[in-house]
């Protein structure tokens, strides 16, 4: 098998553009699928996608809904990284974001983006 | 790809399900599978076509076969060994 693979996906948009939104949980699935660690970052509205309740409401055509692919990532082991000033600005605590979630900072984001094999943003 | 006999050990139905949720069920049957059992996948999302092959190829499993049955698109596909 080939070395271990690491991916991060930064999500920069939130349940108003639901096929931008879906594409980067996609994609999370499909590297998890493949033996690819994960790494989902979420900053600016995308933020908004890992507030509880959120992830149910977002469905693009020929995607599969936000509500099965979430906790699909989270099962599998993906991690959710919510940026902090995106947090605070829109006034969410980690207690308003699904469970596994983790609020942090761009020290993290940047450790998380240097030691992975490819980074995306959407 | 010529259609040809191949005695499935576990069966998939995929179909209805969107990308990616096939290779994530397929990924999960798979793990279940000691090397060289063969999973027979029914799916009907035509991504299917392209991400069956690029899964296998990237995992270390052997798609053995695809064709079509009606609606239904069918892989078979034989677990790699470990390591």
């Amino acid at each position: 098998m080939a070395d271990a693979q690491k991916l991060v996906i930064m999500v920069t948009h939130g349940p108003d553009q639901p096929e931008l939104a879906s594409i980067p949980f996609s994609m999370a699935g499909g590297a998890l699928a493949s033996d690819v660690e994960v790494v989902m970052g979420f900053q600016g509205d995308g933020c908004l996608l890992a507030k509880k309740g959120v992830a149910d409401t977002v469905a693009a055509p020929g995607c599969t809904p936000l509500g099965q692919l979430l906790p699909t990532i989270q099962e599998l082991g993906g991690k959710i990284l919510v940026c902090s000033p995106c947090c605070l600005s829109r006034g969410l605590t980690l207690d308003d974001l699904v469970d596994g979630a983790e609020i942090v900072a761009a020290g993290r984001f940047v450790a998380e983006i240097t030691s992975a094999t490819n980074t995306l943003t959407y | 790809m010529a259609e040809i006999e191949i005695q499935a050990t576990a069966v998939l139905d995929a179909r209805g399900l969107l990308c990616p949720m096939p290779i994530v069920k397929i990924a999960k049957a798979m793990k279940g599978l000691e090397p060289g059992d063969v999973l027979r996948v029914l799916a009907t999302d035509r991504g299917s076509i392209a991400d069956v092959p690029a899964w296998a190829g990237s995992t270390g499993n052997v798609l053995l076969d695809w064709h079509q049955e009606g609606d239904a698109l069918v892989f078979l596909l034989r677990k790699g060994g470990e390591g």
